[in-house]
């Protein structure tokens, strides 16, 4: 079929293409910009495990009533988890349509209505929101399909409907942020919107777990009361999980919705949208006219290895951008952090565990981004500076900061139970230790830019850097547990092995360290 | 004796990526003097002047800055020289004074001659009144200076540029051209390639054509011009480019 060039489907068709060619992650060493077989395999059998799962699924669940609110509840608890991570990915796609999309230039200056192009990226940001969803569940509905269980049906516009809905409002609170915020800090604030809405539920299931013993028995209360009450099944709350269900009116509901909702944000917010653009294309000369408002201290004279250092944190702390992909890790440290200050009865292994896995985590972002994220290398090597020293330094550079993050708790912990303290410090050091030599040793040159995607570039460092922080979360793990009684024999056996794999992973760093040619 | 010493002597120089990229280059450069490299693209100019720098390790051949051996000796040679490459080495979340202040410390710079010296080379650019902005919203121009500034905080004996010129204003060039003169005039030696053949023709002492990695002609404008029988300096370059 031809399509009118700069009709509706002409952009649909060129965004689709673009979305398969960018499926890749970037252009392979080969040049081809596509998924690779291998992804196409695996995608393949994924699909086929999938319907298998559902085909059998569907038929254990067919005698089960659609209107129980036990089966309502879970439904709804599993379309909050989907809507969560279906906003965060969908604020995530608007930031890339906003401002890292570089055809946008191309088409706003051509003749085609700025409507039609923005309805096309809505509507490409929708099934890309969709897309990942419809993969895990439309084998359900296929299997309802095939097993005369129409109900399963519900599923496709329940997911569409979902993700058109989490997209407009995505795509609202994108343009909203700019419109209050401007473009350049909105960039930075939506990437942390967008991350917190994903990590909303693990967050949420961390206070729930802090919170007295009463207030958990309150929300265990007014949830059973939402499912037993009289009438239970009738309750508006349960009207998305009848739609997902197959029910006919909530689905026409949610499709009306769904479409109302994209109609008036695809129709009323296009101009906005090209206005929105412009503003994110003249994003650095906003960023340069901010920053002169504070005058350098430059400080001449400085030992080599505290001109680097200063130089690198200078860089992070001044990169928004980076500084927020960062300190996102820190958001999980804080319920650690409210154990740590406020509950009496501290579960010491969990702190030792969890504090150890967060700053290997921590520890590596920051050493990837001064050792092989450096901006100007060839400055570096042709400076007649030690080049360990320079090294040496920035691996500093990523190591402090973390350890002065934790270094009040730690100490706070250690004043009050100083056993557990002190192998919380131990773990901590290890683990930190161990994520900077990782990166040191097997980081391969990178672009700053480019931090989320870090670890397509080094598959090794990538592995070191969860096993180092696997064996020092597990090894910190057991030894806080020795400290509240003995250990058993398969417990010290575990522990010796953690251990062994913690002094290991460095040695092996070193052993596979990257050469550069 | 260390004046007799040439500022930059490359014997047999050899670098292969595949094919090769500089190929048996000989090479002087004397001290004190104004020297511009010249070939078209591909010849093999970035690569001689980045194993020059220390930035790649030589195949063979020998590399000698102010009389030091740079593969024996790398910090000592280096010490030594400035490279300002065709992209300035700069960073974006830096301001002016600070990237000096970087640059200073990686050379060792004592703060006594530092200080003075960053704030004589932002002034001599113009760029004082921006030292307390973010680099990564200055112009092209902006940045090549500031990269410039940087190559000259330490106040190397030699100054190796490649296409210091490009992308610049007419004003911003002349300052450039400026500060690159009085360089040499203090003593120092430079060394660049750039395109711009009216650059190389009334600023050069001496003039270098390369091509296929080894160097075709060379001499001052005037021997240049004898051996051709040419006219302007893009005749010549033109009449040796075309000669098999």
């Amino acid at each position: 079929m031809r399509l009118a060039p700069g009709s509706v489907g002409w952009l649909l068709r060129h965004e689709l293409r673009l979305a398969w060619f960018n499926a890749a992650g970037g252009k392979a060493a080969d040049g081809r910009r596509r998924p690779g077989n291998l992804a196409l395999g695996l995608a393949a059998a994924g699909c086929i495990a999938m319907h298998a799962l559902g085909w059998f699924a569907v038929r254990q669940l067919a005698g089960v009533p659609g209107d129980d609110p036990r089966i309502l509840l879970a439904v709804s608890a599993l379309l909050v988890v989907a809507t969560t991570f279906m906003l965060s990915s969908a604020i995530k796609a608007c930031v890339v349509v906003m401002f890292e999309r570089s055809d946008l230039d191309l088409l706003l200056s051509s003749h085609l209505p700025s409507r039609s192009i923005f309805t096309v990226r809505l509507l490409g940001v929708s099934a890309g929101t969709a897309a990942l969803y419809l993969f895990l569940l439309a084998p359900f509905a296929h299997a309802g399909l095939l097993q005369g269980q129409w109900r399963w049906l519900g599923i496709y516009p329940g997911v569409i409907g979902l993700a058109v809905l989490c997209s407009c409002g995505a795509m609202l609170l994108t343009l909203a942020l700019v419109r209050i915020l401007g473009a350049r800090r909105t960039r930075v604030v939506a990437q942390i919107v967008g991350a917190l809405a994903g990590a909303l539920l693990v967050i949420a299931s961390q206070l729930h777990a802090l919170t007295s013993r009463q207030t958990q028995e309150r929300i265990r209360d007014t949830v059973l009361g939402l499912v037993q009450t009289e009438g239970a099944a009738d309750n508006l709350l349960w009207l998305p999980a009848r739609a997902m269900l197959g029910e006919p009116l909530p689905v026409l509901l949610l499709g009306a919705l769904a479409a109302g909702m994209f109609v008036l944000t695809s129709w009323r917010t296009h101009r906005f949208f090209a206005r929105g653009l412009q503003l994110a294309a003249s994003t650095p000369s906003i960023a340069s006219g901010k920053a002169s408002s504070t005058p350098a201290r430059p400080r001449f004279g400085r030992t080599l290895f505290r001109t680097v250092v200063i130089k690198e944190w200078r860089l992070i702390v001044r990169d928004p951008q980076l500084l927020s992909q960062v300190m996102l890790q820190i958001l999980f440290l804080l319920p650690l952090f409210f154990l740590i200050f406020k509950r009496a009865d501290v579960q010491v292994q969990a702190i030792g565990a969890g504090l150890a896995l967060l700053c290997s985590s921590l520890t590596g972002a920051l050493a990837w981004i001064a050792l092989s994220a450096e901006d100007a290398p060839d400055l570096l090597r042709v400076s007649p500076a030690s080049q360990p020293v320079i090294r040496r330094a920035k691996l500093a550079a990523a190591m402090l900061p973390v350890l002065g993050l934790v270094a009040v708790p730690l100490l706070w912990l250690t004043a009050r139970m100083p056993t557990a303290g002190l192998v919380a410090c131990l773990v901590v050091c290890g683990a930190v230790s161990g994520a900077g030599l990782v990166v040191f040793w097997c980081g391969r040159p990178g672009v700053r830019s480019n931090f989320k995607g870090r670890g397509k570039g080094g598959m090794v460092m990538n592995i070191l850097e969860l096993f180092n922080g696997l064996a020092w979360g597990a090894f910190g793990w057991l030894l806080s547990a020795a400290t509240l009684g003995p250990l058993g024999p398969m417990q010290t056996f575990a522990a010796a092995g953690a251990a062994f794999l913690a002094i290991a992973v460095p040695g092996i760093a070193r052993m596979l360290r990257y050469k550069p040619m | 004796m260390d004046d007799q010493l040439p500022a930059l002597r490359l014997v047999g120089l050899r670098k292969h990526f595949g094919r090769p990229a500089v190929d048996g280059l000989d090479l002087l450069v004397r001290r004190g003097e104004f020297y511009a490299l010249l070939g078209p693209n591909g010849a093999g100019k970035t690569t001689t002047l980045r194993l020059v720098t220390g930035l790649l390790a030589p195949d063979a051949g020998t590399i000698e800055v102010m009389g030091v051996d740079m593969t024996a000796a790398p910090a000592a040679a280096k010490a030594k020289l400035a490279y300002l490459p065709d992209e300035p080495m700069l960073y974006g979340k830096l301001k002016p004074f600070e990237y000096l202040e970087f640059v200073a410390g990686l050379w060792g710079v004592a703060a006594q001659d530092a200080e003075p010296r960053a704030r004589e080379l932002l002034d001599w650019l113009d760029l004082s009144q921006h030292a307390h902005e973010l680099t990564e919203g200055f112009s092209r121009g902006m940045k090549q200076k500031l990269a410039l500034a940087g190559a000259l905080i330490h106040d190397p004996e030699l100054l190796i540029l490649d296409e210091p010129l490009t992308g610049l204003d007419a004003a911003a060039a002349r300052q450039v051209k400026d500060l690159l003169l009085a360089h040499v005039a203090k003593g120092g030696t430079v060394i660049l390639t750039t395109h711009i053949l009216e650059v190389a023709e009334r600023l050069a002492h001496r003039i270098g054509i390369i091509r296929q990695g080894r160097l075709i002609a060379e001499g001052t404008l005037a021997q240049l011009r004898e051996r051709t029988q040419g006219g302007s300096l893009e005749d010549m370059f033109l009449h040796l480019m075309a000669a098999p």
